[in-house]
Parts: C-alpha cells; structure tokens; sequence
C-alpha cells in the first residue's frame, strides 16, 4: 500500500511544554487511521503540524511524497481539515461559506453548482443551504464543516474529533458519510476522536499520551496485546461463578469472566457445561485497551 | 489568482456588511464627530474666525460656508483611518475564531489573503466614508455653498486615497494584533489621538515650530491638508472674487492648514498627493510582506 502521510521523529514544543516528542507513523491510502489520546496528548498539535499550521521544531512530515516544509501548495490541494471548533463565518449563510471557500480553491459557477448538489445529497445539506449558519444545531454545522472540507474532492481528510458532543444520530450520518467516502472514492481519513467505539471501526490505531506513541496496530492487535477477553454468562447463581476460581464481575442479569484468551475461555466452557447454557465471549474493548497502556480513561458513550 | 482574490474579497466585505455591530460601530465614528461639530465646535470655530478678521466685513454665508468647510474636512481627515481600523477588524476576528486557520489550508497564496482583507476593507471604508462625504457636502450645503463641481470630485477623491492609507496602516499595525483585547485598545488610541496628530482636531499651525516639522514627517498630515483645501477652496475664491487682499486670504489659509508647511516651505498640492500615494504603497508592500515572510508559519 501507498503510504499518503509519513511523519518521521517529529518534535514540537511551546516553551517549556513538550507537546510531540519524537513522533513516527505512517498512513497508508485509503486507510481508516485513528489517533487517540487525552487532550493535551499532543493530537491537534500533530494535525497543525500536517496541515502546514505549526513548524515542526525537529522531523519530516511528508504527505502524497510532498515534504510539507518545500511543496506545501501541492499537499494543500489534496488535503481537507475538519478542525475541532467549527471555523466558518457564523453571520453567512450556509450556501456563501461554502461558495466563497470553493473559490478559495478556483471552484465557481457550474463547477461549484455540480460540487454543492453532491454534498448536499451526501450530507443531506439542503434544507439549510439558505440559513445562516449561527442560527444552526451542532449536528448541522458540523456536516456544513465536512462540506466545506470535502468542497475541493481531497485525497486526504483530516477529522479533529469531529463526533465530539454530537447526538446519536448525527454521528451516524457522519460516520455513513466517512465510510462511503472510503469505499467510492478512495480518501484516506485521519481520524482524532475521543470515542473508543469509533476507534474499534479504524484500520489502524496509534494511541499516543505525553506526545510519544504508547502503543500502536489494528484495533484486534490491541486488543490481543493489552486486554484478556471476557465471557459473559446469564442466569446462573454467583454461587456457582465463585467456585470457578476465576475473576469475575456482576452485571444486570449475570456475571462478566475475564479470561486471557480465547483457549483459557474455550475450556472453561467445556469442562463446565452445566454452566455455560446462556453465554457470550466478547474481546475486549478499546476503552480496555486504552486504560492498559495510558493508565487513563478516556470519555466518551456508545453509539 | 482572481477568482481566488474576488472570492476572499467578497467573503470579507459580506461578513462586514453581515455583522451589525461592526458596521454600526463604523458607522458611529462619524455620525458622532458631526453631532460634536455641529453643537459644540462650529460656534467655537466661528467666533474664532470673526475674531481674526477684525475689521473685515465678511457675509454670514461665507462664515458659514468657511467654518462647515473646516469641520468637515476635519472629520472626513479623522474619519477615514479611524473607520479602517474598525473595518479592518474581520482580519483580527479571523485570528480569534480560528477562520485564519481554515482559509490557510487552501491553496490560495498568503499575498491572495493580505489583499483581499486590504482590498475589502478599503471597499468597506469607502462605502462608510463616502456616506459621511454625502453627509458632510449636504451641511455644507446648507450652511454655505461655494464648492465648484471640481472641488466636490477631488474631496471624494481624497476621501478614497485617505480611506486607501487608512486601510494600508491599519493593515500593517492589524497584522501584528490576535485579540480582541488588543483591537479595542488600538482603536480606542487611533480615535483619540489620530485628530491630533493630523491636524484635524485643531490646525497644525496652532504648535509650536518642533511639532509642526514632527507632524510634517506624517503622511496623515498631507491628507488632512488636501481634504481641507479642496472642502475650503471655494470659500477662497469667493474672497478673491469680493476683493479681499491676497495677504488676508493667505494668513486664513495658512491658520487652517490649507496650506502645509514642511520645515517653512510650502508643500504644494501635488507633493501631498504623491507623499499620501508613496506612503498608501509603502504601507501595502510592507503588510504583504509581513504576511508573506512574518507569519508564514506559528513558531510557538
């Protein structure tokens, strides 16, 4: 696979705070590549660095085999951010944010006219084009930011925690948006997110803490590394649960057994069949994971 | 690189003309200064003038005429920077929310950025000024009207080249501002002291020698002499027409700053104008840059 974004020893600091200390991965095309840490773990300091907004104190970032500190214009064209807060003008409507950031990329008249009826179909736009865009919920100014991100059809795209206070349903339309981004079109999406769910869905994940990668691979090598799995059993008495001498938790209607792998599960199973009648054996969780290597938690529900 | 240009333009000007506030407190500066002329200044300003005529009998008209001429072209002096600095905010508010950051990652070139706030902000100031022109010619109007055809075109001429440096030195001092805290501060300074300083407040020729060759070095000077002479010409020409001697015309000139003086030689007309069009070019070439080389990107 074609590596679109490779950072290489990167360092960046404000004053006295080292905010990435010798930071190295590689995104490959068309990659779901999610990046977690707390805030301050050095994430967004990461992305401005990517997106030419900070200089790297020490490291090469290159993006598309661009080296970012020479050819920046040529890696502009192929990258689109959607940053934390939203960054558009809040006094304009949705239609003039969109068409004068196209033009921002030399895309006008029938050019910008075809690009805005297919985001607005994929982001359900529509209804809103015609409102200013202070006066929209959370959930509609965020797909306003993807449009705008996604206005000049990038190779790349850059997610700063872009489900962060969302409701259900929007993160829904977001994440459909992202995945049929991948399948047709190919883009490569860089990912920040608080939500451990979401980072179960990537490719590959680097979970960074203090600005040094703490642990990194698939979302299954992770779980493998860094937590046991767990069988869940319903409808026994803790009586029974207690004499397998095995750690265990209760929860509504049963009991959760963490076991090492799936062979220490496999046998417990089979030598207890009595007790095992109504079961599940789940791998751990990414928030597990997370918890193993930072030490901390990480916020955050289900979607 | 035009289309790119015109789109950051138009985004500047429409969210200028979208924010209420920021036109409205644009619009204040003038509507303010015209109520203190009007009840506060133009008595003090008459008496003033009647007093040094002595025993020149001058018509009321021509009082009036001369005086509204001062006042306006003092405020329209004041009003064309002070209103930059307000205009010029969106590039400061762009710092605050973040919007700097979003138009950075397109490809548009830093210089496209620089000109397109400048060129907008221009625009927006102008348009202000140009109301508070319209403004000013009606109170002259009614208190005295001698102005030729002529006087009233190059006024709005001079109206845009002083809206054009007002915006190219708000622009450089803007660059290095981020907050809000800091543009309020700049502006509450620019309002307070710039009248003074361009001899718009009082004339220049009310200092003493050191301070008038100081304030000679100031290129708002010029501009404020321009507007003066060109809102007062036909005050002038109306004195020669009634026969007035030429040494009487030329110490009321000289007491309004219709003429300028640079270390005791007269400036002439066309040396203001091309002082205020170097200084309108120097200005824009160091903001673009400032932008080009200062902030190509955050070190810290």
């Amino acid at each position: 696979m074609k590596k679109v974004i490779e950072i290489e020893n990167l360092h960046k600091s404000f004053k006295d705070v080292h905010a990435v200390n010798g930071l190295s991965f590689s995104v490959e095309e068309g990659q779901l590549f999610a990046f977690l840490g707390v805030n301050g773990a050095g994430k967004s300091t990461t992305i401005s660095v990517i997106c030419g907004q900070l200089r790297a104190d020490e490291g090469k970032v290159t993006v598309n085999g661009h080296d970012i500190e020479k050819n920046m214009n040529d890696v502009k064209r192929n990258l689109g951010v959607v940053f934390q807060n939203s960054v558009l003008d809040k006094s304009l409507s949705v239609i003039d944010n969109l068409k004068y950031r196209a033009g921002l990329y030399g895309i006008s008249g029938e050019k910008f006219k075809k690009r805005l009826e297919e985001l607005c179909a994929l982001l359900q736009l529509s209804p809103v084009l015609k409102r200013t865009l202070g006066k929209l919920s959370g959930g509609q100014k965020r797909r306003v930011d993807i449009a705008r991100a996604l206005i000049h059809k990038p190779k790349i795209l850059i997610l700063d925690e872009p489900t962060t206070g969302l409701d259900p349903q929007t993160r829904k339309l977001i994440w459909d948006v992202i995945n049929s981004l991948r399948k047709d079109d190919g883009v490569t999406v860089l990912l920040t997110t608080h939500y451990m769910e979401e980072a179960a869905d990537a490719d590959y994940v680097v979970i960074i803490d203090g600005g040094s990668i703490v642990a990194e691979g698939t979302p299954l090598e992770l779980k493998n590394q860094y937590t046991g799995d767990f069988i869940t059993v319903y409808g026994v008495e803790e009586e029974k649960v207690k004499e397998l001498n095995v750690k265990y938790e209760a929860i509504a209607g049963g009991f959760r057994i963490s076991v090492t792998d799936i062979s220490e599960a496999t046998n417990l199973i089979v030598n207890n069949p009595r007790l095992f009648t109504d079961y599940e054996v789940i791998k751990g969780k990414m928030d597990d994971v997370f918890l193993a290597v930072t030490g901390k938690k990480l916020g955050g529900g289900m979607l | 690189m035009i289309s790119e240009l015109l789109s950051s333009i138009k985004r500047n000007c429409k969210v200028y003309f979208k924010d209420k506030g920021m036109f409205f407190s644009s619009l204040i500066t003038p509507i303010i200064l015209l109520v203190l002329y009007v009840f506060f200044l133009s008595k003090v300003f008459k008496d003033s003038f009647v007093s040094s005529l002595g025993e020149v009998s001058c018509p009321d008209k021509l009082i009036n005429g001369m005086v509204a001429g001062q006042l306006c072209s003092s405020l329209l002096a004041v009003c064309c920077i002070t209103v930059a600095f307000c205009s010029n905010m969106i590039m400061v508010n762009d710092k605050v929310t973040g919007a700097r950051n979003d138009l950075l990652i397109t490809p548009a070139s830093r210089w496209v950025h620089a000109i397109g706030y400048y060129v907008s902000t221009a625009v927006t100031t102008v348009i202000v000024c140009g109301v508070a022109g319209v403004g000013s010619l009606i109170y002259i109007a009614c208190s005295g009207w001698y102005l030729s055809v002529g006087d009233v075109f190059l006024l709005l001429a001079d109206i845009v080249l002083l809206s054009m440096f007002g915006t190219a030195l708000s622009s450089v001092i803007n660059f290095f501002l981020s907050t809000q805290g800091q543009m309020s501060a700049v502006g509450t300074a620019v309002s307070a002291g710039y009248g003074f300083v361009c001899g718009a407040y009082m004339p220049i020729s009310f200092f003493g020698k050191t301070l008038q060759n100081i304030l000679g070095f100031l290129p708002g000077t010029y501009g404020t002499s321009l507007v003066r002479q060109h809102a007062m010409n036909g005050t002038f020409r109306e004195m020669i027409s009634m026969g007035w001697d030429d040494s009487v015309i030329s110490e009321i000139r000289d007491s309004v700053d219709a003429n300028l003086y640079f270390f005791g030689n007269k400036v002439e007309i066309w040396v203001s104008y091309l002082v205020l069009i170097l200084s309108i070019v120097l200005l824009i070439a160091v903001y673009v840059l400032l932008n080009m080389f200062c902030g190509k990107k955050k070190n810290k």
